[in-house]
């Protein structure tokens, strides 16, 4: 079975081009545009890693993951963001993130850091 | 140095008034009608005034300024403008083969420069309660930046200089001219000297330094589109203006754009606006969307143009962030479809309940063939500029990039 992955992001363009990059490798079991779908998605299909955005509206990226992992210690996020801010990375860390990774990317990139929490 | 930002406008001011009674005085003597577009200062190296110049062919009139204000002037027009302005002044002049002016004509432009000027002059003598004196002046055809009188830009070699620039637009024809005015750079820092204790006050050093993380934040931007679209790219110029916050607007060329809009809230805030002409926006849709779009650009479309917008706004203003040692939020990018000016208005509008003059930095990202035009507008909110840059520690601004291996 392969490992299963909610992605993320407020941007269909972004959703679309991640869905690309990992349905060859695994199962996206759903998408989320803000934190408050992620939230409910994630406690609905409880994947085995979360690729999430950072800046979205309704409710941010480290704010979901902060409920998501103060819910399940074991969740794995990445996040996948264009923010390279080093306070924005620690918030990041404290929230329960496992990787970051700025956009914009290329595929390597991507499956290297899910490589590196989900190994 | 701390300058004073109310000087700073009143001599902003002082230009445009002069620039409008240069344009009153070219209206008069050609019967070509003119307003002035916009007045800006901007604080600039040698290779700043260069890009913004380019290698255009001018056609200008030289005047230096001395007594109550010394510095160097130049009013410049394109070739075409220039003839134009020839066919009204003096009838029947020529040009040559080179398109050099005969000396009638040479002499008529001279004399209108003259006159030019001396209006833009008037005002700043009344202000400074003392005589400015002018040099004859000195008739040029040149390209670029050798329109300016020689040696203007010598100090600039080694420090950023203030450069006022004024362009002067014709109501119903295709003229434009533009007045340039170096003033001597330590008199002038003398005149907008702040005291100390001066709660309005800026520290000039750190303007620089903050310029030139931005420089870099829109190299960051333009290296971003390139990773996004494989299309490469680079930043053509790169400007910090200070102008009117009703001016900002006008600061747009006369064209349609698609884009995005994005608040930045943190320290520095204020707003940021990534602006493609239509067909580099088409471009970047081309690039980025592998699949048939419906006109104009698709749904799918208009997500890619948000998230570059997303994208390369981080690339803006992480630079920042790393810097301070703060973060700055900004919301998701609002999509904008309209004329330069219309997408700038209700910024201007926000920032202008607080504020009455813009520190307004604009970077262009163009690709080497000229296909591709992105414009970049940084107006941040004038107090939170203010205190970024009291916060700025100046051996920190090299620390652009976050350490994120050292985190994850």
């Amino acid at each position: 079975m392969p490992p299963k992955v909610l992605i993320v992001d407020d941007s269909d363009f972004m959703r679309n081009l991640l869905r690309e990059i990992l349905e060859e490798n695994f199962e996206i079991v759903d998408e989320a545009e803000n934190g408050v779908e992620a939230v409910e998605l994630y406690r609905e299909h409880d994947p085995d890693l979360v690729m999430m955005d950072i800046v979205m509206p309704i409710r941010d990226g480290i704010e979901a993951t902060s409920e998501i992992t103060g819910s399940d210690p074991d969740a794995n996020v990445i996040m996948c963001t264009s923010v390279g801010q080093e306070e924005k990375m620690k918030n990041a860390v404290k929230a329960g993130a496992d990787g970051y990774i700025t956009k914009p990317f290329q595929k390597p990139n991507v499956l290297e850091a899910i490589d590196d929490v989900v190994a | 140095m701390r300058v004073d930002i109310q000087s700073l406008g009143t001599y902003n001011r002082l230009a445009q008034e002069g620039a409008e009674h240069a344009a009153a005085s070219l209206t008069q003597m050609t019967g070509i009608e003119t307003y002035v577009d916009v007045t800006n200062v901007t604080l600039m190296s040698k290779q700043d005034v260069e890009d913004v110049f380019g290698g255009t062919e001018f056609v200008g009139v030289q005047i230096g300024l001395g007594g109550g204000l010394s510095g160097e002037t130049a009013l410049a027009f394109d070739q075409e403008s220039a003839a134009s302005i020839v066919d009204v002044l003096v009838p029947g002049a020529s040009a040559d083969d080179d398109g050099e002016f005969d000396e009638m004509a040479q002499s008529g432009i001279n004399e209108i420069g003259n006159i030019m000027m001396g209006g833009f002059v008037d005002g700043w003598a009344d202000y400074l309660g003392a005589s400015v004196d002018m040099t004859p002046p000195n008739y040029v055809e040149r390209a670029g930046t050798d329109v300016l009188p020689d040696g203007a830009l010598d100090r600039a070699e080694e420090e950023h200089v203030f450069v006022f620039e004024s362009q002067m637009t014709a109501v119903d024809q295709e003229i434009d001219a533009y007045i340039y005015m170096l003033p001597e750079y330590g008199a002038f820092a003398d005149m907008l000297a702040a005291s100390d204790d001066h709660d309005d006050a800026i520290p000039m050093d750190k303007l620089t330094v903050f310029d030139e993380m931005t420089r870099q934040g829109a190299q960051q931007a333009a290296g971003n589109v390139s990773s996004m679209t494989g299309i490469e790219t680079d930043v053509d110029v790169s400007r910090l203006s200070f102008v009117p916050i009703e001016d900002v607007p006008n600061t747009a060329r006369d064209e349609v754009y698609i884009g995005t809009v994005m608040e930045f809230k943190g320290t520095p805030g204020g707003y940021l606006a990534i602006l493609f002409d239509e067909p580099s926006a088409r471009t970047i849709v081309d690039a980025t969307v592998p699949m048939e779009l419906d006109e104009p650009l698709g749904e799918m479309g208009e997500s890619a143009i948000e998230e570059l917008g997303n994208i390369m706004t981080s690339g803006f203003i992480d630079g920042w962030a790393n810097v301070l040692q703060t973060s700055i939020d900004h919301t998701p990018p609002e999509l904008v479809h309209d004329m330069g000016t219309a997408i700038l208005s209700p910024i201007a509008g926000r920032l202008g309940q607080s504020q009455e003059y813009a520190f307004l930095m604009d970077s262009t990202v163009v690709t080497p063939e000229g296909e591709f035009n992105c414009e970049l507008y940084a107006i941040p909110d004038e107090r939170k500029l203010k205190e970024a840059l009291d916060s700025l520690l100046v051996e920190r601004s090299d620390q652009l990039e976050a350490d994120q291996e050292s985190l994850f």
